[in-house]
Formats: C-alpha cells, sequence, structure tokens
C-alpha cells in the first residue's frame, strides 16, 4: 500500500501509552560485575519485577494507551500484541491480554512473534486488517483496534545480549479519524542467518558475533523496507526515526541508508534509557518522540515539540524489517489540537538495583518452589475468579445493593442468597490493615518471589465502589503492596490495583491484582 | 439438660519430639487424665470426640479411630473435628453435649498434633491451610500476616504501642516457667521481647507462639459419675460461633466477633459475667490475640486492653490473671491439642493442683480457643468446688 491509496480511510494512531519497569539496573554496575563494557551507549537497563512479565507490562501499557486516546475497553473490535517472549512459547497470550484489559472476548485477536520486527508486523497488519472499516471507520463501538508490543529479552549472562536486555511495552490506539495517519507500509527480507536468534526451547537470545556481517544485515533489511514505502523520505522529513534497537549504536548505522541525519535517529530512539526492548523497542522510541514531556536523551531536547512525522522501523534478525511513514494529514496540519497525538508513558526507571539484585530479580540466581508445595488453588477454581483477578468486578447484591467481593455466597450486609450483578471497580482504595512478611515468613508458594523480589507488604485495602472515590460504598480484598516506599503501607494510604503474576503452580502462571501506592504510581 | 463435669484431665508435655507419635503423645494425655479421674475406668467411656488439623497429613482420614484404639478404646464410637487451632476446644464441647444430652455418662475429649518433624518449609505450608486459601493466602500472608494485620488496625485505632505485644509476652513466659509442660519455659524480659527479630511487621518473634507436638485429654462425665471423684469440675456454661474465614470479608479487624458471641454464650448459659471469672486461658496464637481476647470476653472495655496489661491485673498475682499455663506463647501450640490443654489446665487450676503456678481462691476459670484467624471460637466457662 502507499500514500496514494486514499480511497479507503486509513487508520491513524489515536493515543499511545508506555510502560517500562521502574527497576533498572545502571550500566556502571555491570561493567564493575563483570570487568566489560556491555552493551555500546547503553547507560541502564529496565528490570522487570518478580511478578512482572511480557503480559503485566502490555496490560500496563493498553491500560495507558486507552486513557491517553480517551477510548473505552469496550470500544475496541479488534487487539493485535506483539512479543518475542511470551510468559509461554505456546498458550493464548492475547486472550488473556483482552481479558486483563476488559475488552469483548468475541473482537479478532492476533497474536504476532518469531522475532524483534513482530511489533511493525502487527502494527502494519492491524492497519491493513482495519482498513475502509473496523479501525477505519472509527464509529461506535468496536471502532478501535488496540496494538500491543512488550517484550522481555535475556541472553547468557556473560553475553551482550544479557548486558542489554532491558524490558518495556508499549500500545497504540487505532482509529479512523486519528491525527496521526499511517501512510505507508514497507517490508524487506533478506537471509542473513545467526544475526539475531533464539534457538528451540530457549530463553537467551543469542547472535554468531560477526560485527561487520551483522551491521550489514541491519542496515540493508532496515534500508530495504524503507524504500519499499514508495515515499520519498526526504519528503517525508521525519522528525524522529525509531528503529530496533539492541543498543545504542546500530541504528545509527542506518543514518545514511535511510539518508537522515543521525538527530532524527536519537529522537525516536530510548534504548538508552531502557535497554533492549526487543520487538517494544520502536513503539517506546514512537511514544517518546510523540510526547513532548518525555526528555527523549538530555538537555539538547528538552523543550521540543513532540514529533509530527515518524519513521518506525522494527527489524528482525534473520533477516526481515517493516518500515511505517506516520504523519499528522494534510488536513490536520493547521489544526494545533489535532497534532498532538496524546501519550501516557512511563519511560524511566526510580528504582535503581545492584547486579546481585538484578539477577535475583531476573530469577538467574534463585531456586524453584521449595519442598512443601502451596496452598492448592485448581486452575478450574482459579478460572472461575478471573473477572475478579483480571477487572476487580465486584457483586452488588440483587436483594440490598450492597458490595461483595469476591460475588459469591450469602450477601455480607443483608444474607440473601438472591446473588449479585456485576459492579467493576475502579481499583482505587484505601489501606485498612498491613503487614510486611519478611524473608522466611512467606509460605512456600510465595519462597520464590520472595528470594526474588524481597520482603513484601501485605494489606486488606478497601476499594472503592464503582463510582470512585465518591461512592460511599467500598469492598474489602487483600492485596501485596509492590512498590511501597515506607516498606509496610500506613492505614489510609490510598492505593490502585496493578496486574500482576500473583503465583505459578502446576506450570500455570496465574495473574491478578496487586497494589501501588497512588503516590508512588507512575 | 443435665450438668457435665470435667472429672479428669492430662496432657503431655507440649514441644519438640523426635522420637514421639501423634498416638504415643495421646497415650500419655489419655493416661494422665484417666489417672487422675479417679473412680472412672477406661472401660466408662462411652463416646470419644477428638481435636486436630492433621498437620504433616500423617492421618488425615480416620484419625480420631487411630488414636482410641490406640489407647485401647476399642469399640468406642469416635469422631474427630477439624476446626483448625479450635478443633479440641470444639471437641470439649462435643463430649459436654453428649453428656448433657443423656447419651453418655462418659465422653472422652481430646487433641493431638505433631509439627516439629518436618521442614520450615513443610512446616509453613500447613500454618497457612486454615486461613481464607483462594484470596488472602494468595497474597503471600500464613497466620502470622493476618494476625499483624489486625494487629496494625489495632495499633492505629487505639492507644496501644508493640510494647503491649512484648509485654504480654513476658507474663505468659513467666508463667509458663512454672509450668514443667511447657515447650518453651523459660522467663524472658521485656528488652528481649522488644528486640525480637520481625516476622510480620509490628508482630516479631516474641509476639508469636511457638509449633508444638503435644496432646491433652479430658473427661466428661455426667453427676451420677463426677459425684464418685475426687474432683469435678462443673461446666456450667459453653458457647461457640463462627465467623467470616477471611478477615478482609469481616465486619471488624479489631475485634474477633466469633469469640464475643461465644463468650456471650457461654456466660448466658452460667448465668455468670466476666467479673465473676477468676482466671481465664485464652488463645494468644500471638501477642495482639490475648489482647483482643480481653476485650471480647469482657474483661475491658474496647480499646482499654493496654491499660489491663500495664496494670499488671492478668498477671499470676493480679485480679484477673490471664494464661497461668503460659498461654500458648511459652506453654506451646500443638494445634489440635490447645484447646482440650487450656481446659486441662482449668481443671488443674480449680482442683488446686496447679503447683507454682496456683492461682490462689480460683473457683470460676473460663477457656477461650480460637480456631484460625477468628473463624471458630469456643468459650468454656467452669466452676469448681460444686460437688
Amino acid at each position: 500500500m502507499s500514500a496514494d491509496d486514499s480511497a479507503r480511510a486509513t487508520p491513524g494512531i489515536a493515543g499511545v501509552g508506555a510502560y517500562v519497569p521502574r527497576l533498572y539496573l545502571p550500566a556502571s554496575a555491570y561493567r564493575e560485575a563483570w570487568g566489560k563494557g556491555g552493551a555500546p551507549g547503553v547507560e541502564r537497563v529496565a528490570v522487570a519485577d518478580a511478578d512482572e512479565d511480557t503480559l503485566t507490562m502490555a496490560t500496563e501499557a493498553g491500560r495507558r494507551a486507552l486513557d491517553a486516546a480517551g477510548v473505552d475497553a469496550s470500544d475496541i473490535g479488534h487487539l493485535a500484541f506483539a512479543t518475542t517472549t511470551p510468559p509461554n512459547d505456546e498458550d493464548e497470550s492475547a486472550v488473556r491480554l483482552v481479558s486483563l484489559l476488559g475488552v469483548d472476548p468475541s473482537v479478532p485477536t492476533r497474536q504476532f512473534g518469531g522475532s524483534t520486527r513482530a511489533g511493525a508486523v502487527a502494527l502494519a497488519a492491524t492497519v491493513e486488517a482495519t482498513r475502509g472499516s473496523g479501525a477505519g471507520a472509527g464509529t461506535g463501538s468496536g471502532g478501535s483496534a488496540l496494538v500491543v508490543v512488550a517484550d522481555s529479552p535475556r541472553g547468557a549472562p556473560e553475553s551482550d545480549e544479557a548486558a542489554g536486555a532491558g524490558a518495556g511495552a508499549a500500545a497504540l490506539v487505532l482509529t479512523g479519524d486519528a491525527p496521526l495517519a499511517v501512510d505507508a507500509v514497507g517490508e524487506f527480507g533478506d537471509p542473513a542467518p545467526g544475526t539475531r536468534f533464539r534457538g528451540f526451547g530457549s530463553a537467551e537470545t543469542e547472535s554468531i558475533g560477526v560485527t561487520q556481517y551483522e551491521r550489514d544485515a541491519y542496515t540493508r533489511a532496515v534500508g530495504g523496507a524503507v524504500e519499499a514505502l514508495g515515499i520519498d523520505v526526504a519528503e517525508l522529513d521525519p522528525e524522529a526515526v525509531s528503529l530496533t534497537a539492541p543498543d545504542e549504536k546500530l541504528p545509527y548505522r542506518a543514518a545514511d541508508a535511510l539518508g537522515v541525519e543521525p538527530a532524527r535517529i536519537a529522537a525516536g530512539t530510548v534504548v538508552s534509557r531502557t535497554g533492549d526492548t526487543g520487538a517494544a523497542g520502536p513503539f517506546l522510541g514512537l511514544a517518546s518522540a510523540l510526547d513532548s514531556a518525555v526528555d527523549a536523551g538530555g538537555d539538547e531536547s528538552s523543550g521540543r515539540s513532540p514529533a509530527s512525522s515518524v519513521l518506525l522501523v522494527g527489524y528482525g534478525g534473520g533477516a526481515g524489517a517493516t518500515a511505517l511513514a506516520l504523519s499528522v494529514g494534510a488536513t490536520d496540519t493547521n489544526s494545533a489540537a489535532s497534532s498532538v497525538v496524546p501519550v501516557e508513558a512511563a519511560l524511566d526507571g526510580d528504582v535503581e538495583l545492584t547486579y546481585a539484585e538484578a539477577l535475583r530479580r531476573r530469577g538467574t540466581i534463585t531456586g524453584g518452589e521449595p519442598a512443601g508445595g502451596g496452598a492448592y488453588v485448581s486452575v478450574p477454581t482459579w478460572k472461575r475468579t478471573i473477572p475478579q483477578r483480571h477487572r476487580l468486578v465486584a457483586g452488588e447484591c440483587a436483594d440490598c445493593g450492597a458490595l461483595s467481593f469476591p460475588p459469591e455466597g450469602a450477601c455480607p450486609d443483608c444474607g440473601s442468597l438472591a446473588g449479585y450483578d456485576d459492579a467493576a471497580l475502579p481499583g482505587t482504595g484505601t489501606v485498612e490493615a498491613a503487614t510486611a512478611i519478611g524473608q522466611g515468613g512467606a509460605p512456600p508458594e510465595f519462597v520464590e518471589q520472595q528470594q526474588r523480589a524481597g520482603s513484601f507488604p501485605v494489606a486488606v485495602v478497601a476499594f472503592d465502589g464503582p463510582g470512585g472515590e465518591a461512592d460511599t460504598r467500598t469492598v474489602s480484598a487483600p492485596a501485596q503492596v509492590v512498590h511501597s516506599p515506607a516498606g509496610t503501607p500506613a492505614i489510609g494510604d490510598r492505593v490502585e490495583a496493578v496486574p500482576r503474576r500473583i503465583y505459578e503452580q502446576e506450570g500455570v502462571v496465574r495473574y491478578g491484582f496487586k497494589v501501588v501506592p497512588t503516590e508512588a504510581r507512575r | 439438660m443435665r450438668d457435665a463435669y470435667i472429672v479428669g484431665a492430662g496432657q503431655s508435655k507440649y514441644g519438640a519430639f523426635p522420637d514421639e507419635s501423634y498416638r504415643s503423645l495421646f497415650t500419655t494425655a489419655f493416661e494422665e487424665a484417666l489417672g487422675s479421674a479417679a473412680g472412672v475406668e477406661a472401660a466408662d467411656i462411652d463416646e470419644a470426640v477428638v481435636g486436630s488439623l492433621g498437620v504433616g497429613g500423617r492421618q488425615l482420614g480416620l484419625s480420631g479411630p487411630a488414636v482410641t484404639e490406640h489407647v485401647g478404646l476399642h469399640g468406642v464410637p469416635c469422631s474427630r473435628i477439624e476446626n483448625a487451632c479450635a478443633a479440641s476446644g470444639y471437641a470439649v464441647r462435643q463430649a459436654v453435649q453428649a453428656v448433657k444430652s443423656g447419651m453418655a455418662d462418659v465422653a472422652l475429649a481430646g487433641g493431638y498434633e505433631v509439627m516439629t518433624d518436618m521442614s520450615g518449609d513443610v512446616a509453613k505450608y500447613w500454618l497457612g491451610v486454615s486461613g481464607e486459601t483462594e484470596w488472602e493466602r494468595l497474597t503471600g500472608t500464613t497466620f502470622a500476616g493476618v494476625y499483624a494485620q489486625m494487629a496494625s488496625a489495632y495499633l492505629d485505632a487505639y492507644d496501644a504501642s508493640p510494647d503491649h505485644f512484648s509485654k504480654v509476652a513476658v507474663k505468659n513466659h513467666a508463667n509458663g516457667a512454672k509450668n514443667p509442660k511447657a515447650h518453651l519455659g523459660f522467663e524472658c524480659s521485656l528488652d528481649d521481647a522488644r528486640s525480637a527479630p520481625v516476622v510480620a511487621d509490628p508482630l516479631n518473634l516474641y509476639h508469636c507462639c511457638p509449633t508444638s507436638d503435644g496432646a491433652a485429654a479430658v473427661l466428661v462425665a455426667s453427676e451420677d459419675v463426677a459425684s464418685a471423684c475426687d474432683d469435678a469440675v462443673r461446666v456450667a456454661g459453653v458457647g461457640a460461633a463462627s465467623e467470616r474465614v477471611g478477615l478482609f470479608q469481616r465486619d471488624s479487624y479489631t475485634a474477633v466477633e466469633s469469640s464475643e458471641r461465644a463468650a456471650a454464650a457461654a456466660y448466658e448459659m452460667a448465668g455468670l459475667g466476666p467479673d465473676d471469672v477468676d482466671f481465664a486461658e485464652v488463645h494468644d496464637c500471638f501477642a495482639i490475640a490475648e489482647l483482643l481476647a480481653y476485650e471480647d470476653l469482657g474483661f475491658c472495655e474496647r480499646g482499654h486492653a493496654p491499660e489491663l496489661v500495664d496494670s499488671g491485673a492478668t498477671e499470676l498475682g493480679g485480679d484477673l490473671p490471664v494464661n497461668p499455663s503460659g498461654g500458648l506463647k511459652s506453654k506451646g501450640h500443638p494445634i489440635g491439642a490447645t484447646g482440650a490443654g487450656q481446659v486441662v489446665e482449668a481443671f488443674k487450676q480449680l482442683a488446686g493442683r496447679a503447683g507454682d503456678r496456683q492461682v490462689s481462691g480460683a473457683n470460676v476459670g473460663l477457656t477461650h480457643n480460637v480456631g484460625g484467624s477468628g473463624g471458630a471460637a469456643v468459650v468454656h466457662v467452669l466452676e469448681g468446688g460444686a460437688l
């Protein structure tokens, strides 16, 4: 497709969300541990917490994108999820994402993976799938599409891949009347085996390490995809170029082939702050470029305007690339309001880890569940509570209207067994009781989490009713507290629910909610 | 309904006994109970009810008959009660009901648990099995965490400090040091109790009871049988109540409603009130639980338990000694044995056989046994010198 294919409505980007874990490892800690450099130009890498993975990060990014676009989850008619590091190699991760986000279960879901190009492929495929209808039409229920890209690559501990490995997720809401249109898509592939790959059953990305060969493969694929856009890059004049970036050097190798200034690449690249975020990298770069509030890398770029044209290229080792040209449409250029794509992004970490702590968080040096077994909650039992775990769906007593969580059994207020109507809670609440479980105090099923992340606070939270803080009704539920600056939270502290891994049993990860103090929420 | 009496009671030592089994411990308790009831023989026992959580999973099914057959009660109907830490308090209640109803003239109630013959991880698995599993446990808590949450709410609501938890520990250790059956029968200083490592903030190690091995047995009999015995303690009142299993499901985190209801029922049946109580054995699995018990049982107003501790009234020489045995904190807490073990202590006190820890002038005693964080509670009011 190309820019002149204007007979059909072209979907565009109406909102962007981005989530990068707040834990980070400075490059200096890696150098100190290994006595060598690490990934070129990477100042810090984001580290997923022990209870985070690509699915929880995708949920965080997806919720932010929906907020930014002002689109309700029920208006999403198409969902694409891209990652090279899904929680399970084989599993319907996208279906869980639909549930965690509250998207209608009947919407088409598409899952992409297999290479770090997956995010750009997901965006291109979603644009194609929704052209002229659905997201293209942008009308009514199901009129929007959501593309979510999350990645958390790993490498062998001594490798450059591990040195640079970051974590993050980004999401785009696509609608037909969005300010930032996808003008063109270009793709290119040329076999270059060994440039970035992961063997069957392995968690560790690797490459053969032939430097010039790998640079050439990258430049050739990225350049080929941009050429295939069929548009003049000089005419597009992208204010930011967002490329797949395993480190802070490789993307700049493509500057000549693309005919863009390195500063434009800098404007669309965040790898120095996040580390290698695989398929999510170009999208985090896009979020940064579109958000004037996000400082992309130092003094020279602070105070800049949000980009109105972006060249986004996803590259996958092996090698192939998909390029997308994004720009504010001609009819929109005079409208200041429409030139801004709303962005909700948390790109920078604020909790520094030591090298040992980072290895613990990643599970590199911790054991599994100890002998003794864990509290057994069967998978079918868990499945029945998924609306509560994923979306905090409480119940309103059919007789007296009191809230109940979980909504089962006799009404806690009137004792009626009449049943409950669904009442979705907004996820905000107040701490009613709290403790912190020290090392050695956790039941066996939480011992591995404690080995990885240390002591954890647990609170009983009075969650606000469906009307939010103004609702006079609350309903209580217990929850672990993440990122509690004071250790044990104080009674009366305000908190918000966040999606997290609760625990794993029988090889099945159970996702649910924890809470974060509102004052620590990013 | 006719009256029921405790005519004999005994217990094993509480502690860690790698050479003992749950059945050998129960045998020790049973023999002591039978030996203390002159005039009652094993063949007189019509009914047996025993309590156990089954920690370790050693004999989860039919563990009742497994212990009663072991002590030679061949053919006697036996049922096992599982109500977490309140299992054998409820077993005593069932035995009392059997006697009061006329179905049994002599009923055996008891309990047992072995908790120290497994790794720490296995023990922690079992310590959390009585919490609300699907939500509360899956936030990573065992009971220390849940009681710590109650403690946090109490400290927030009232004029109390963690020092009050430490003072409870000091008091109970002082009593337990006088009890040859105690698991942790040593004294501790306030500084020891203050400076112990944190288990679940704000509770430290000295604010938590140990896990113990042990067994206890009580013989409950009709007035006809009791009148021939040396010592007979009348079961003046019994009360029991349930409550929502998960703390988060309750109306209050600073009161245990099941304890309140159980106490109210027991007082009503006895025609007595908290002012009539001369001493009490209360369920101090965590120090906060003893403070809550003072209020739930009516020993003081809501929020005044810290004052009661500070006053010294609940020490052995005070107006209302609480846990003269050392309580769960010092005497120990073999889950299934604990409730019956409290009745053993009350029997000894009311019979004037409590040795160095004897409460002088003890005529009315109360036992208070709680399952989990309050999902089940049972209270007995016992009266000495009635026959």
